[in-house]
């Protein structure tokens, strides 16, 4: 493996940078565009819904309506995703040190708090259809989904990938000579977590 | 679990897995070209397949001319008509221009930059299967996505809404059938074909050069692929979020698009050509690269202004992102917008002209040798340089009123993709021919190729101009008597075919070309770049020995020396044609390690059109588990790719 | 040999733009009802304007360029015995004059672009006729807004083809029913798209009478080549005899009064 001159981490590149963490890094600056858009979109319809539900509290035409967003209950579970980026750093530092119970117990840890976070956007989700939002309700209803709905499956996916990091790392896998597989699972995580703080502030803080 | 039981297969799973790998390693037979993670073998793979849609564009292409040769014809109805230019646009932009593009960084690039082979090889392989396997589909929906009745009684079921796309002509409402779903899904499949291309290049190029290859001394070809690639990086995840819009419109009843809900149609409009306008350069920019490649061999000089040209192809890029809304000038920007984005097209001519005048200086002074590549790239010029100043003419927001979706766009823009971004890639074939297949294309036949291929662009597209002037409007199924568009149709009638005679000779030529004897050898043009100092065909693992590079034009520079007086000279006797040495050496190869064929990349392409029919057939129980059945075929290949070892 | 054939190439090439250019400048007397090089409206004329103004450096640009690939490709061509030229590498002075050149050149260009679009752009006055324009999948309406044109509830006059005074200012507001459309009358003015959910404006006129041809110039779908409509200028005093005979008889058969 050692020979192979192409795909090997353990290949001296012209930069010094792993092949793979580099790609990791353009794949997140694309994944920028791609959040900025669906962002960018619902900014743009933010005051374009014509029927409610809305978002915020707001009278109009005399009609009093009450918001759909819980600040505080969201602003609880982006504090979990945020620590899950704590226990994310955890988890590296850990198998960096090479200690193995260390990157099983953080790695768990941060799926865990990922879990958490995906069941409150079900449950918010679940919510905010009981009280008359849905994909085809109004504007609010068709960019909020696709937007939270766009991320919480990017949170999914890092899940998957931890837990199959998880696996791997309690049947001994994982060394610190291949931490980096950990590395890149935590580059993808923060980012996912990083989005979260700027949908979190755009969509529900800034009104 | 599920983990557990990919990572032990049964012995027998795992020995057959591993025969297949081996089988795949003999390159023969049909498996080994499905396991293939060999750039070479991938480049070809992306040449034929867009070589099979220029067919298919180009028939598409000629049904749409002779429908408007006269005025009032009915060869075909609005309804075919409108289906048939969707696809012909969509097929040339995504499955032609630019995997031909892509066929061409996959062939040159590892070897300009002195590596064996790409940085993610499996992932390379990967990009190549998704890009076939979205073409598919989408050209698919011309059998499946009419259900009014059968393709063979006429009603063709492809998308009908351009290949722009424009909301809301592409909502169920208007657009009903799925032909728009294929497109959008299709466009989705190859954007991941792209940007795995695109991220692959840009790891190949900035970490995978041979000792001394410094950034300054790539080769232009280098470069433009390295800036095309960061382009379709940024560009793609901006359609695709476009394309999830509008899908969610047309499955799931959401409001992106709708009016009536407060939506707007501009923002379909303006993300489309956020893409749209760095996508244009994403399709000339490789083109532009060729042409600097084949000019200075040719001419038997170095490329004038090196880093001018990069450095306009970085200006180009840059430029592209604040330039879009060029494209919508007439929906009611504004003045201020208006104004402001004229100013940033006209300034894009800059970088634009600064290229030209560098060709041109490369040319002059030189020894100019006319073979077919020489002839395309300077074709190239000439006819780019009329799509550059048209564009300037378009840039002009008032008199662009005017021209908006006339004729006259469609000469500006077919001057710029064909005159030049398919000349370019034609003189890229003629150029690397040679390299690929061991064998010189027919010159004689090239020729004719060429003066065939270039009098029918005039004769096609200059019309065009005229026709615009005179207001003949754009994507119309007919045109009345009366109007004088008689004359200028049939003439760019007679025109396309004689394109389509200029293909058959390039076809004739091909097989001509691989069936003849005579060897090309390993530096047939006297090139000046490193995929010249290996054999023809080069082997499997590329350079025997990795390359020391010393300077830009490396392998001219070790053949030619300056003498005392000055002079250029060859190096050693015999010289140009003396370094064939290598042919018949094949000993160092032996022990050098390459990554093993993979079937994996293919099995996680394979997911993603179940995934999408899936998707646009949600509401019938019968083809609703073709989600979970992409998703499990999505999951085994991911799970295989991470398992499976990269090399054995 | 390859020299000749280069050249009666590269000749054919110059011939062709030549005759392009000489066919498009002559446009204007080949006839054709939708042929912006014949304008009959203040708008066309001055798009047209423009449009000549940027043609000119652009052809004497496009002659420049092909003439001096011409001359390059036969004075470098290789002959026998040809030696390996002399490797040039580039020259900054060159590299920073066909830099600034076109950049002063384009820049030239922007400034009557920006004026023409600050003169064109802006809303139609209070004395001009106003018009609001309403497009469908496949047909035009055109609403008179001016309220000595109403009906006796207040209804705007309405009429398929579009029917103007001669030498006054026309203001048209755009709105679409259903998909986007685009407003075209080529002779009288460049097209403004009609964008559903939004009112667009465009301001023209006609500076001869006569009738012109309209057309839809953004794809509509399978309706969209026949999308088209006419538009009538007519001496004032006719115009008003030509809606008040429409508003009696209506538009089929066109009244005598309608014909310029």
């Amino acid at each position: 493996m050692q020979h192979a001159p192409t795909v090997d981490a353990a290949h001296e590149t012209n930069t010094g940078i792993d092949n793979r963490k580099l790609l990791m890094w353009l794949f997140l600056a694309s994944e920028c565009l791609f959040f900025g858009g669906m962002i960018g979109t619902y900014l743009l319809y933010r005051n374009s819904s014509v029927e409610g539900p809305y978002p915020t509290d707001r009278v109009i035409d005399g009609v009093a309506y009450s918001g759909l967003f819980d600040i505080p209950f969201t602003s609880v579970s982006a504090f979990v995703l945020l620590m899950s980026s704590v226990t994310m750093v955890l988890a590296l530092a850990a198998i960096r040190r090479n200690d193995r119970r260390g990157l099983q117990i953080w790695l768990a840890a941060t799926a865990l708090l990922g879990m958490t976070f995906l069941a409150g956007q079900v449950f918010e989700f679940t919510e905010f259809y009981n009280e008359g939002l849905t994909l085809n309700s109004n504007l609010f209803g068709t960019s909020f989904f696709v937007l939270t709905g766009f991320h919480g499956a990017h949170v999914s996916v890092g899940v998957l990938i931890l837990l199959s990091l998880w696996v791997m790392a309690r049947r001994g896998r994982i060394t610190s000579e291949n931490a980096m597989n950990v590395e890149l699972a935590g580059l993808y995580w923060h980012f996912v977590d990083i989005v979260w703080i700027v949908i979190f502030t755009l969509v529900y803080l800034l009104q | 679990m599920a983990g557990v039981m990919i990572e032990r297969p049964a012995p027998t799973v795992g020995e057959a897995l591993r025969r297949m790998r081996e089988q795949g390693a003999t390159y023969q037979g049909v498996w080994s070209w499905l396991t293939t993670i060999d750039h070479k073998r991938i480049g070809l793979m992306y040449g034929a397949t867009a070589m099979f849609f220029f067919l298919v564009g180009g028939i598409e292409a000629l049904i749409i001319r002779l429908q408007l040769a006269r005025p009032g014809l009915t060869l075909v109805d609005p309804d075919q008509y409108n289906r048939l230019f969707t696809m012909h646009g969509t097929t040339m932009v995504f499955l032609v221009v630019m995997p031909l593009s892509a066929a061409f960084f996959n062939l040159v690039i590892p070897l300009m930059i002195g590596a064996r082979d790409v940085a993610f090889p499996r992932l390379n392989a990967f990009s190549y299967w998704t890009f076939l396997f979205g073409g598919m589909f989408m050209s698919a929906s011309f059998f499946t996505g009419n259900p009014a009745g059968s393709f063979f009684e006429g009603n063709l079921g492809a998308p009908d809404g351009g290949w722009f796309g424009y909301a809301p002509l592409t909502l169920n409402q208007f657009s009903p059938g799925t032909g728009i779903d294929y497109w959008a899904f299709g466009l989705l499949i190859l954007g991941v074909a792209s940007m795995a291309g695109g991220f692959n290049f840009i790891v190949t190029i900035i970490n995978m050069r041979a000792p001394g290859m410094t950034l300054f001394r790539m080769p232009v070809f280098v470069w433009m692929t390295l800036v095309t690639s960061f382009l379709i990086i940024f560009a793609m995840p901006i359609i695709t979020v476009a394309l999830f819009q509008l899908l969610f419109d047309r499955l799931f009843g959401a409001n992106f698009f709708n009016v009536n809900a407060g939506g707007t149609p501009l923002l379909w409009q303006n993300m489309f050509w956020l893409f749209g306008h760095p996508e244009v350069y994403i399709l000339i920019l490789p083109a532009m690269g060729i042409v600097s490649e084949v000019l200075p061999t040719f001419s038997r000089k170095p490329l004038f202004g090196y880093p001018f040209v990069v450095f306009s192809g970085i200006a180009i890029a840059f430029m592209s992102w604040g330039v879009w809304a060029h494209h919508m000038y007439t929906t009611g920007l504004g003045s201020v917008a208006n104004s402001a984005f004229g100013v940033s097209t006209l300034l894009i001519g800059v970088p634009t002209g600064v290229k030209v005048f560098n060709w041109l200086a490369t040319l002059w002074g030189g020894s100019i040798s006319f073979k077919t590549p020489l002839l395309f790239a300077v074709g190239f010029i000439g006819m780019f340089t009329i799509g550059g100043l048209t564009g300037v003419m378009h840039s002009m927001v008032p008199s662009d009123y005017q021209q908006q979706d006339t004729y006259f766009v469609v000469a500006h823009f077919h001057q710029v993709l064909v005159g030049g971004a398919l000349f370019g890639l034609f003189g890229g074939i003629y150029y690397w021919f040679p390299k690929f297949s061991g064998k010189l294309m027919n010159e004689r036949l090239g020729q004719l190729h060429f003066w065939a291929m270039f009098i029918g662009f005039n004769l096609t597209f200059q019309p065009m101009m005229i026709l615009g002037f005179l207001g003949m409007i754009r994507r119309t199924s007919t045109y009345e008597a009366g109007l004088g568009f008689g004359l200028w149709n049939m003439m760019s009638t007679v025109g396309a075919f004689v394109i389509a005679f200029s293909v058959a000779v390039f076809l004739v030529n091909v097989v001509v070309s691989m069936r003849s004897k005579e060897k090309a050898g390993a530096d047939p043009w006297d090139g000046r770049t490193l995929e010249w100092a290996i054999p023809s065909p080069p082997p499997v693992y590329n350079f025997a020995e990795i390359p020391q590079v010393k300077e830009l034009d490396d392998h001219w520079a070790k053949k030619y020396v300056q003498n005392e007086a000055g002079e250029t000279v060859p190096a050693m006797v015999g010289g140009a044609n003396g370094h064939d040495e290598e042919e018949d050496e094949d000993e160092g190869g032996h022990n050098i390690h390459l990554p093993s064929p993979s079937i994996i990349p293919l099995i996680a392409s394979a997911g993603m059109p179940f995934l999408a029919a899936g998707f646009i057939y949600w509401d019938n129980p019968w083809m609703l588990p073709l989600i979970p059945v992409g998703a499990v075929i999505t999951l085994v290949g991911v799970y295989g790719w991470a398992l499976e070892p990269a090399t054995e | 040999m390859k020299l000749g054939q280069v050249s009666a190439a590269k000749l054919a090439t110059i011939a062709l733009v030549v005759a392009t250019v000489v066919a498009t400048t002559g446009c204007g007397a080949l006839g054709g009802d939708q042929n912006t090089f014949n304008p009959a409206g203040d708008v066309a004329q001055k798009q047209l304007d423009l449009f000549i103004l940027v043609l000119i450096p652009a052809v004497i640009v496009l002659i420049g360029v092909t003439a001096a690939l011409i001359y390059v490709l036969v004075r470098f061509r290789r002959r026998a015995g040809d030696g390996i030229p002399k490797q040039v590498h580039g020259n900054n002075a060159l590299e920073i004059g066909w830099t600034i050149a076109p950049a002063l050149l384009l820049l030239g260009i922007a400034v009557p672009t920006v004026a023409a679009i600050i003169d064109l752009g802006g809303e139609a006055g209070e004395d001009a006729l106003h018009v609001r324009v309403v497009a469908q999948q496949w047909n035009w309406r055109f609403d008179y807004l001016d309220p000595e044109y109403a009906d006796g509830d207040g209804r705007p006059f309405r009429t398929v083809d579009l029917y103007i005074p001669v030498d006054r200012e026309v203001g048209a507001e755009l709105e679409a029913l259903d998909v986007i459309h685009s407003f075209w009358i080529p002779k009288l003015a460049g097209k403004q798209d009609v964008v559903p959910g939004r009112t667009n404006t465009l301001k023209f006129n006609a500076t001869e009478t006569g009738v012109f041809a309209g057309q839809c110039a953004e794809f509509c779908g399978i309706g969209h080549a026949r999308m088209s409509f006419k538009t009538t200028a007519l001496e004032p005093a006719q115009f008003e005899a030509c809606l008040k005979s429409i508003a009696e008889e209506g538009e089929e058969p066109l009244p005598a009064a309608c014909v310029p």
